[in-house]
């Protein structure tokens, strides 16, 4: 596969009536969600708010609560507690046609020519059946997999078939994109290829809400995102407030290292081959720095890092809490 | 609901039909399903000829036997010449075999009708104005022949000649006007047709949410559309499907009729509805259709509720009993018009559209029909409706249940 690269982002977008509509408003909302199975809560409460046009992610362990959370946001199951909104409209359904979906569980009629099944995914959403044909060949072609358009989707490979349903939560040109982790089953390419169709979708106008568990894509891609675990949001932000939840890391490496550094150094040092890697204090680094030239230990190397998404979301989640989560799925 | 959310609800539901619709009848599969009653009837046929020589083979070895001097056997074989062109042909007695009797009759007979080299049905034996007849199991009527013989020679001693006295002159008339037994034939067989049809076709409902559930596209059906207009789509594609079959088969039949020979197209004649043929044709559809619905609603139900093939056929068992049930009612309402059990049949909804058929051919009002339409398409609201619900309910909690109910 290799998705052309998108244009340019977009600014304005006067194409498109709904995203005209809420282009300075939010896409998605959701106030106090709750979600009972039997007696437990799955979805504890959770406000979101997805400002339209931007690419949002909903991160967090497994069984944390994102899938169910994203099936209330798209009606097709109904929150026990709580308000949505979905493009300004309260009831999901009435914005169906203006939305693109792609469930965690993938699915396509195994008889269907890959062409016929993106078609048909258009046309559960408005599109003629004749324009949905013609976008899907050019769809697959942008895709590279324009040898497959009229292929049985039993005969295609997997990573190809989840491609060919991806497209066809596309055909519509949605407004807004929902993607369950859509990153899952796919090569590192395919990955990579899959982050340029969701810029390019992001590019064309649409707002792009996807969950997923792994970090490296909601840092690249996101401009915002909301962290859940065990059904309540934990976080709700940028990448970088994410980031800024934890304090900036030093990697020190002295010119003579002896046990007696570790006094001078932040009770969080921890020892790393030959470097220290420890937080930044609140008061700042010189008069550590000073210590350390003073006691002979030198600096051979000195470097301030911001931490990554991954040690904020295991912050923020709790690695107790995520260790919890992870087993209770098991 | 809004013209609008109206007009979607439609289109959602006949973009799921059409694809229901195509993925089923393109396919080599549907050919066969369609050609499936040419199994049935060649099998139906095979079955008959069977059955009928072994009866015929029965029939072949039986016979009569007449206890009698050698002088008297010629008054017999005259008498039973005048006789037994009274029978059609497969109804006639068995022949007749002549002994010369002896000492003890009586045991000599019963020796004849207990011989294990057997097939003897009956024996005759004594004086003709008072003869003795025994005959065994389910032999009366060939008894009451042997009777009938005698009392023949008897009479013909008496006027001298076994000459009949009479010689009538046959005309045979081509009878085409509708009788009431006509009126009850045409009743049985609505009654059966849709039966067999919704037997046949309601039942492709069933199977058509496995399809989704293991593909697992229900998901993606489910987030574009209402699940009650999936449900609405998948019984309207299959009711496609079950028209496009009816039609096949009405066209067939149409045709083979009009060849048939003169005296058996002027027999069908007289089976015919009260109604009038047209107006027959048409209420037949309505009460398929509504049949149908009914039908393949509850299927469907079902269906939704099965999560693995040996649970969707545990569940239609219980279905098919009911619609066993069903057609016995209907088939006493067509027996019994105007009775309190075709009243019945008329007002429960899953024999009211086979009952109120049969009433079309038994009756000539039409005033009733609008009644058990109107109450008929109420009912198919009620079921769809209900249907769509447990439909939702079904669906949901399956498959992806599993993971949703943790919550990922």
């Amino acid at each position: 596969m290799a998705f052309r690269d998108p244009p340019g982002p977009a600014t304005t977008n006067t194409k498109d009536k709904g995203i005209a509509r809420v282009s300075q408003n939010l896409a998605v909302t959701a106030t106090g969600l709750v979600k009972k199975f039997g007696q437990r809560r799955v979805v504890d409460g959770i406000d979101l708010a997805v400002p339209a046009g931007t690419i949002y992610g909903v991160l967090g362990p497994n069984g944390a609560g994102k899938t169910t959370t994203l099936r209330m946001l798209l009606g097709i199951i109904e929150p026990d507690g709580g308000e949505r909104t979905l493009l300004g409209h309260a009831r999901p359904r009435e914005a169906s046609d203006q939305v693109g979906y792609l469930p965690e569980e993938r699915g396509l009629y195994p008889a269907m020519k890959a062409r016929e099944a993106i078609a048909f995914m258009g046309a559960l959403r408005g599109l003629p059946w004749g324009v949905g044909r013609k976008r899907a060949v050019e769809l697959m072609e942008n895709a590279g997999l324009g040898y497959a358009v009229d292929t049985k989707i039993r005969k295609l490979s997997k990573g190809m078939a989840q491609l060919v349903q991806l497209l066809g939560s596309v055909v519509h040109q949605p407004d807004l994109l929902v993607l369950d982790e859509p990153f899952s089953g796919l090569d590192p390419v395919n990955q990579e290829n899959l982050e340029k169709l969701i810029r390019g979708e992001q590019a064309r106008g649409a707002t792009v809400l996807f969950s997923t568990h792994v970090m490296a894509h909601a840092e690249r891609l996101c401009d915002r995102l909301a962290i859940i675990a065990g059904g309540k949001r934990r976080f709700e932000g940028t990448v970088n407030d994410a980031r800024g939840q934890l304090p900036m890391q030093a990697h020190y490496t002295p010119e003579r290292d002896d046990p007696s550094i570790a006094g001078i150094l932040p009770a969080d040092a921890r020892h790393n081959g030959h470097e220290w890697i420890f937080s930044v204090p609140d008061g700042g680094i010189e008069d550590m720095l000073r210590l350390l030239t003073q006691s002979g230990h030198g600096v051979a190397g000195l470097s301030i890092e911001r931490p990554g998404l991954h040690d904020a979301f295991v912050k923020i989640v709790g690695a107790k809490a995520l260790a919890d989560a992870e087993a209770a799925v098991l | 609901m809004a013209a609008g959310a109206l007009r979607r609800s439609i289109r959602q539901s006949l973009t799921v039909a059409r694809r229901d619709f195509i993925a089923t009848v393109f396919t080599p599969t549907f050919l066969i399903f369609l050609l499936s009653p040419l199994l049935t009837i060649a099998f139906g046929a095979m079955g008959g000829v069977g059955a009928s020589r072994m009866t015929q083979s029965v029939i072949d070895r039986s016979k009569l036997v007449v206890l009698t001097a050698p002088d008297r056997a010629a008054a017999f074989q005259a008498a039973d010449a005048q006789l037994r062109p009274v029978f059609d042909r497969g109804d006639a007695p068995p022949p007749i075999e002549f002994k010369l009797p002896e000492p003890n009759q009586e045991a000599q007979a019963r020796s004849l009708i207990g011989s294990r080299e057997g097939d003897v049905d009956a024996v005759l034996y004594g004086a003709l104005d008072a003869p003795h007849i025994l005959y065994g199991n389910g032999a009366a009527s060939e008894a009451n022949y042997l009777a009938a013989l005698a009392d023949q020679i008897v009479r013909n001693d008496r006027i001298g000649s076994p000459a009949p006295l009479s010689k009538a002159v046959k005309t045979r008339i081509a009878q085409t006007q509708v009788t009431v037994g006509g009126h009850g034939t045409a009743a049985f067989m609505a009654v059966m047709a849709i039966f067999l049809l919704t037997l046949f076709l309601a039942g492709l409902t069933i199977g058509t949410m496995a399809e989704e559930r293991n593909n697992k596209v229900i998901e993606v059906l489910a987030a574009a559309v209402p699940l009650e207009s999936v449900f609405v789509g998948k019984l309207v594609g299959m009711f496609g499907v079950a028209l496009l079959f009816v039609g096949f088969w009405g066209t067939v039949v149409t045709q083979v009729t009009s060849l048939l020979p003169a005296g058996m197209a002027a027999e069908l004649m007289q089976v015919a509805p009260a109604v009038g043929k047209p107006m027959f044709a048409l209420l037949f559809l309505v009460y398929f259709v509504m049949s149908y619905l009914l039908v393949g609603a509850a299927y469907l139900i079902l269906g939704a509720q099965a999560s693995t093939q040996r649970e969707l056929q545990m569940m239609s068992l219980p279905m098919t009993f009911v619609q066993m049930g069903m057609v016995g009612l209907a088939s006493a309402a067509a027996a019994s018009p105007g009775s309190t059990v075709a009243l019945v049949a008329a007002i429960f909804p899953f024999s009211s559209p086979m009952a109120m058929a049969a009433a079309a051919a038994n009756s000539p009002s039409l005033w009733p029909h609008a009644i058990a339409i109107a109450w008929q398409l109420l009912w198919v609201s009620v079921v769809i409706w209900l249907g769509a619900r447990w439909f939702r309910r079904g669906v949901l909690k399956s498959g992806s249940g599993a993971k949703r109910s943790k919550g990922g």
